[in-house]
């Protein structure tokens, strides 16, 4: 009876986190991407089992689709049931099935608000504020940061399946640690996409009204500037979102932009 | 811009599409702070290019691929954005206006891509049948990262090299109207990106932080920098404060 190494399981991790979407297709999606990184281990524990091996990477093509690095847990998780399936335990192979179905859902839903929804937007609004101002170490520091946590955080999600299993990874997920975590982002990601209007949108009236012989009254200098700097910008980040959450879609929005822009600076009411 | 520079910006947006880097690369080089920063390097010339791909990026700071879905070819945008500002002098705001709809062409890309890939199941099946786990790399990785390759690098290079040469000419003759009107639609532009990021967490308690960065930023003149270590000492007391209630989150 062949026994999978740890070689062979951080094999399947590095895998899943190269080619999880290398055959990324609307009829599988990330399903051929799961079959070759559960591939190098069936072929070990089904080395003498042809029929075995088959039925095991049939399962494996099925439809998936998650976050790949929070979903890493999935693939861990049934490399170890596959191994209990092939010892012989009493595993029926179609709960794998129905497990991984029903698992690539909720953790796609979490590791997208908190990979591409929460740490990603922070990271590169810092560094974006570094790189406008001709810093070239900002994106080298960002490469660097996220190379060391997405292969970190990969790892660790993929170890938490195979080795502490299925309800290791539920009670994290109801542990409310990971809500607590995303509040408390949630609110200083607003803090400083706040921060980042008022530096980075830049939006000017240009109407000026002549009030008597050679005296004139700056709209944008004398008016806005004096309520409160940036209040174009601002009004302009809400209506965006106001669309955005009426429903519009982004290239909607992105196309009323360009027009509103365009008519704006032609008419001279934006400088 | 020589052909062999057009090549190599080509084959930054393979590597931000591709799996040449796997997971790794979608959250670098597809990114144009990164991308921009390449292209500088591969131009000659990385200060512009960080700070135009940092311009390009603030339009795509919380772009959320969900489910196979894609709002805009970011990458694409970062490296011809890039690639054009640089050869043609633009302003990064300029820059910005023109990358933006090279981003939205894009996504043809992508949704062509995942279409084609499909035929690569069929293969897989055929492998799967006669349970060859030593051969399934053969359709999951190397069949479509070749044709990958293919798709990504000839378009890209060519936007780079006729954009390069042609963008400029262009603008010239449209005159200095156009141009400052692409910069004014560049600056709204990044209104647009941090609504997208918003629209995913301007939620109960957290909205009356974003004015109060705001506010912080207008009022005080804070830096960045300033205004996130701050941020991150408000938050901390908002939550010791609120320890022992609920707080809501989708309130």
């Amino acid at each position: 009876m062949a026994k999978l190494t740890k070689k062979d399981a951080i094999r399947t991790w590095f895998t899943w986190f190269m080619c999880a979407q290398a055959a990324y297709n609307y009829e599988r999606m990330q399903g051929l991407g799961f079959l070759h990184a559960m591939c190098p281990s069936l072929g070990k524990l089904y080395k003498e089992n042809e029929e075995g091996r088959k039925a095991a990477m049939e399962r494996h093509m099925d439809f998936f689709n998650t976050e790949p690095f929070t979903g890493a847990s999935i693939v861990g998780l049934s490399l170890a049931m596959e191994e209990e399936i092939s010892e012989g335990k009493d595993i029926d192979p179609d709960a794998i099935r129905s497990l991984k179905t029903g698992m690539m859902g909720p953790l796609a839903g979490i590791g997208d608000s908190v990979v591409q929804g929460v740490v990603i937007p922070l990271l590169l609004i810092f560094a974006i504020n570094f790189a406008m101002q001709g810093v070239v170490a900002a994106p080298i520091i960002y490469m660097l940061v996220t190379l060391v946590m997405t292969f970190g955080y990969s790892y660790f999600m993929f170890m938490l399946g195979y080795k502490k299993g299925h309800d290791a990874i539920l009670s994290m997920l109801e542990s409310g640690v990971i809500d607590k975590v995303i509040n408390g982002a949630s609110m200083l990601g607003c803090m400083v996409l706040g921060a980042l209007v008022c530096n980075y949108v830049s939006l000017n009236c240009g109407i000026v009204i002549e009030q008597a012989n050679g005296v004139y009254f700056n709209l944008q200098e004398s008016l806005f500037d004096a309520i409160l700097p940036g209040m174009l910008p601002l009004l302009l980040t809400m209506g965006c979102l106001w669309l955005l959450k009426k429903g519009k879609s982004t290239v909607w929005v992105l196309v009323f932009i360009i027009v509103l822009g365009a008519a704006g600076s032609a008419l001279g009411i934006f400088a | 811009m020589s052909v062999f520079q057009a090549i190599l910006c080509g084959l930054i947006y393979y590597a931000g599409n591709g799996n040449i880097l796997g997971g790794y690369g979608y959250y670098t080089a597809y990114r144009p702070l990164v991308a921009g920063f390449l292209t500088g390097c591969i131009l000659g010339d990385p200060v512009t290019g960080t700070i135009i791909g940092g311009t390009i990026n603030l339009m795509y700071i919380g772009a959320i691929s969900a489910g196979g879905a894609l709002a805009s070819d970011m990458c694409l945008a970062g490296i011809v954005g890039t690639a054009v500002g640089i050869t043609s002098g633009l302003a990064p705001e300029a820059a910005m206006a023109v990358a933006v709809p090279i981003g939205l062409l894009g996504t043809l890309l992508w949704f062509g891509r995942l279409t084609v890939d499909t035929i690569f199941v069929r293969g897989a099946e055929k492998m799967v049948a006669k349970g060859q786990t030593d051969k399934i790399w053969i359709m999951d990785f190397l069949l479509p990262q070749l044709l990958l390759l293919v798709v990504t690098v000839v378009p890209c290079a060519l936007a780079c090299y006729f954009g390069a040469q042609y963008i400029e000419g262009f603008l010239n003759m449209l005159g200095s109207t156009v141009l400052s009107a692409l910069i004014t639609i560049g600056g709204m532009m990044p209104a647009l990106g941090v609504a997208i990021t918003l629209k995913f967490i301007f939620k109960g308690d957290a909205r009356v932080f974003f004015l109060l960065g705001f506010l912080m930023t207008a009022y005080l003149s804070l830096g960045m920098t300033a205004v996130g270590f701050f941020s991150v000492c408000i938050v901390l007391i908002y939550m010791q404060v609120t320890k022992n209630k609920e707080v809501g989150v989708n309130g």
